[in-house]
């Protein structure tokens, strides 16, 4: 993966290349196109749920790494990224629980 | 977009003559209405804040003039919903926070060693949106509506139905504008103290007050978003009909509860932390000591703010979320009294054989440990669900919040008032009147709210407007009563010394306390500049060892003074005044007023704040001193700032998409998702909307290689391809409408309506930017110096695709 310019004074290193970003982009709409292709699979039925939050995190993964430089960028910028998600993914969760849990454990 | 905080002029001065004349006058108005000085500004909020801070006092004491005896008929039942309801409102939005944005605006950049904020016409903006949004609040007064709901807001007390006038539109549209005050204020400082501290100053050296600061302006930027969702879904139900909080819809009331208190247990933190970092300052220096354990007082505060996330539920135990909800947050909840208990450790330890000066700063400190401890035991108390169950909604509730709110956080506060009151003003205030003062306070607060907890006991519930005599409530609801008039009485003493302060005080020199920390080191008040050279710092307390070096074994050297971005007191350059600040948040707060009067007045509060807004972006566009904006991380202010936002962004997404996880198949009446979502459609258009993020990084790779046309194409091109996407949305919406799907029609119409209908308005917001800078590239104003302003505009646009990602995948896709 090829990159231009050196280091940065904030950590950074050069951004991605023109090839690398084309590259990324090709990926997401090979994953896109599988995401839309395995709902009409139906042996896939027993794993679909998990098959696309796996496909989708992909994606997720490679815009932040690449088209947002997170791969290049000072660790700074990741942490004030990943902070917040973690914290948004673990409160949307624990909401989505407790919305049903008062049908698994009961009032 | 954003502005460097050592460009443009140096104001004029901007202090009248007493004797002068008219014009003289308006200038003198007319610098502080466009400052940006966060010094003006943290005079501006401690000013509006004592002002709505008295309004909160006089409705306290209307509340405890109607309770004070049985069957009064002061206030009417519907005049005191309305008090105890904007009584809570306006304490903690309008003065408990204000004041603590007072103190970081004042001091974070002079601890700091920093001439001002990163984005001082941000600062500014803060400033008068909150402003804007405490009116608006208080203007229900003058429309004969005010909120009458409490201060939480519980659904559906708060639908059309139950609330039907406009009070609740005015509490909900003005915390939206109090919100998004607060939200830019956190940006602009977590990007000031992350990367404008002096060289030499690492983190762990930064004073535990700026540490606090920081810990707080995380809880908002991540606790705000729940509640803006919370209130948007209010706000729609209530406006467009929505089924949010409609429980025949098959909404669920306790939907509101969790927005509300995952939100609101952090703000709890948002008001104490702060008070906690003022005391950790003045206690070493009415000590004579170091702050014992200085390290894990800032761990400390850490954790506290973090555990807050994790045990807003404690509020809802008498809501019946079960038993395996209720020990989780029974144990996050004790949990968190840990870091807090060490704190008050670390302060006890502090004071412990020290050399001890009796100031009245001292005096408040102290009392918010004691007052505090009091308040956090009965915290602990309703930690374990059964107690909890006894206590919810009585006075023991109250008295609680009350020792955490005045004993902790307004003790603070007037600590911190009458420590650096000296640096502010320039004028030292009267010990003997700060003493009594303090006393009055002290004795007056304990006789007005420790009752309360045995009022409690014996079960007196809370927000009930009379009682009948007989039922033991009588005398200690009077003690409560001549109590609150105690609080009044001594801050009107408070009010009387900083008057006299300012009229006739003692001259304060620059360090009048023999202070530790770098704001001590310049005049007091500072000049417009904070420092004629900035600091170098060589360790925690850093002016301390600078005034003492042989106290410490390995001190090291004086230091010596760096220049002040190249150059001297002479070539220091200040950040010019602003108009635009005032004329967007003017804008801003007709748009959001007018929601209540005519949509007419929307669009043309609309139209005034985004030319404001215009202005405000290109202001300093063309100025070269804007363009390298890295600070102390080496990391431009601006991509700093954008990623911080993000974060802000991902708990807003978070929290819609949350709720309409937790709503899936909820709905009582169709269309269903099965039955309406085209998605070979919707898969072109995610395709679409990835493909434009591949166009913004070849603009960026072509904006920083000076190449004009592909910079123009690629530019073009993303915002095209966002316009093609939202045309694949109006085209979804429209037809969804025709076969019978709206935002009124079921509760799947809302949340998908709603979720999906705020991501097309970050996509439009993206598309209106783009175009700006391809406007700006066509007339030959964007240059390779300008990559910053098209990555950080790219960045934002990656960042709605990534949130499109997700959405397409549990929305559409999962079945």
């Amino acid at each position: 993966m090829s990159v231009h310019g050196a280091h940065g004074p904030g950590g950074e290193r050069g951004h991605a290349s023109v090839r690398t970003y084309i590259t990324v982009a090709v990926i997401l709409a090979i994953v896109t196109a599988l995401e839309f292709g395995v709902i009409y699979i139906r042996q896939l039925t027993p794993i679909l749920v998990p098959l696309l939050l796996v496909m989708s995190a992909a994606k997720f993964a490679l815009v932040a790494l690449f088209f947002m430089h997170l791969r290049y960028d000072a660790r700074t910028l990741s942490t004030l990224f990943v902070g917040p998600l973690v914290i948004a993914a673990a409160l949307g969760i624990s909401l989505i629980t407790m919305a049903g849990a008062f049908l698994v454990f009961g009032r | 977009m954003s502005d460097a905080p050592y460009a443009g002029a140096p104001p004029a001065p901007a202090i009248a003559h007493p004797h002068g004349g008219l014009a003289a006058r308006a200038a003198a108005v007319g610098s502080w209405l466009t400052t940006v000085d966060h010094k003006r500004i943290g005079i501006l909020y401690g000013v509006s804040g004592f002002a709505f801070f008295l309004l909160g006092g006089a409705e306290a004491l209307l509340i405890r003039l109607q309770l004070a005896r049985p069957g009064s008929a002061v206030v009417d039942a519907g005049t005191f919903n309305a008090l105890f309801t904007m009584h809570g409102t306006t304490m903690v939005f309008l003065a408990v926070m204000p004041f603590s944005a007072a103190f970081f605006n004042y001091l974070v950049p002079l601890m700091i060693g920093a001439r001002d904020v990163a984005f001082p016409r941000l600062n500014a903006l803060s400033f008068w949106i909150f402003l804007a949004g405490g009116l608006l609040l208080n203007a229900s007064f003058l429309a004969g509506a005010p909120p009458d709901a409490g201060w939480f807001g519980y659904a559906n007390l708060t639908s059309r139905r139950f609330s039907p006038g406009p009070s609740i539109d005015f509490w909900a549209l003005s915390l939206q504008v109090l919100g998004a005050s607060s939200l830019i204020a956190a940006v602009n400082f977590i990007v000031t103290i992350l990367n404008l501290r002096a060289p030499g100053m690492t983190l762990m050296r930064m004073p535990v007050f700026v540490w606090m600061t920081l810990v707080v302006q995380f809880l908002i930027l991540l606790a705000f978003p729940p509640i803006t969702v919370g209130l948007i879904f209010l706000t729609f139900d209530r406006f467009f009909g929505t089924h949010f909080y409609d429980v025949a819809a098959g909404g669920d009331l306790h939907l509101w509860q969790h927005l509300f208190w995952i939100f609101g247990h952090p703000e709890v933190y948002i008001l104490i932390l702060p008070a906690f970092g003022i005391v950790s300052e003045v206690l070493p220096v009415f000590a004579g000591k170091p702050l014992f354990g200085a390290p894990v007082v800032i761990y400390s505060g850490i954790l506290i703010g973090f555990f807050g996330f994790g045990v807003w539920s404690h509020h809802m135990f008498a809501a019946g979320m079960g038993p395996v909800a209720d020990a989780a947050f029974s144990i996050g909840t004790m949990l968190i009294a840990i870091p807090t208990g060490v704190k008050i450790f670390n302060w006890l330890a502090t004071l412990w054989g020290g050399a001890i000066r009796a100031t009245t700063a001292l005096h408040f400190a102290a009392g918010l440990i004691a007052m505090f401890t009091i308040g956090g035991l009965s915290g602990v108390m309703h930690a374990s669900p059964p107690v909890d169950l006894q206590q919810t909604d009585s006075y023991f509730v109250v008295a609680h919040l009350h020792y955490v709110l005045i004993g902790g956080s307004l003790f603070g506060l007037f600590a911190g008032a009458y420590y650096w009151w000296p640096k502010i003003t320039g004028r030292l205030l009267d010990e003997r009147r700060g003493r009594w003062n303090f006393w009055v306070l002290f004795v007056a607060f304990n006789l007005a709210f420790f009752p309360q907890h045995y009022l409690g006991a014996i079960g007196m519930p809370r927000r009930i407007y009379t009682y009948r005599a007989g039922a033991g409530w009588e005398f200690w609801n009077l003690m409560s009563t001549v109590g609150a008039f105690g609080i009044a009485a001594g801050v009107v003493l408070f009010a009387a010394n900083a008057v006299g302060s300012l009229r006739r005080g003692a001259r304060a020199p620059a360090d009048p306390w023999d202070g530790r920390t770098l704001e001590w080191r310049t005049s007091s008040p500072p000049p417009p500049h904070n420092f004629d050279e900035v600091p170098v710092v060589h360790g925690r307390d850093s002016f301390w060892r600078e005034k003492y070096p042989g106290r410490r074994a390995a001190a090291p050297p004086r230091p010596a003074a760096a220049p002040a971005h190249g150059g001297g007191h002479e070539q220091v350059h200040l950040p010019a005044p602003s108009v635009w600040p005032i004329a967007l948040a003017l804008g801003l707060g007709v748009a959001v007023a007018g929601a209540l009067v005519h949509v007419a007045v929307v669009v043309l509060g609309a139209l005034l704040a985004l030319a404001a807004a215009f202005r405000f972006a290109l202001e300093h566009h063309d100025d070269p001193a804007h363009v390298d904006q890295r600070g102390s991380l080496g990391i431009d202010h601006r991509k700093v700032a954008i990623w911080t936002f993000i974060g802000s962004e991902c708990l807003f997404f978070g929290t819609l998409i949350a709720s309409y996880m937790a709503y899936r198949g909820r709905s009582v009446v169709g269309p269903y998702p099965a039955e309406i979502l085209n998605i070979p459609l919707t898969t072109l258009s995610t395709f679409d909307l990835l493909m434009s993020s591949l166009l913004m990084v070849l603009a960026l790779a072509a904006v920083q290689r000076g190449d004009h046309a592909q910079t123009r194409l690629w530019l073009a091109g993303t915002a095209l391809f966002g316009l093609v996407f939202l045309g694949f949305q109006a085209y979804e919406f429209t037809h969804f409408v025709a076969e019978g799907l709206t935002l009124q029609q079921n509760l799947f119409g809302s949340t998908f309506f709603v979720l999906t209908g705020f991501h097309g308005a970050h996509v439009a917001l993206g598309v209106i930017w783009l175009l700006s800078l391809l406007v700006l590239e066509l007339r030959g104003r964007l240059g390779p110096r300008d990559a910053m302003k098209v990555e950080v505009a790219g960045l934002y646009w990656h960042f709605v695709d990534i949130v499109w990602i997700v959405i397409f995948t549990l929305v559409y896709l999962v079945p």
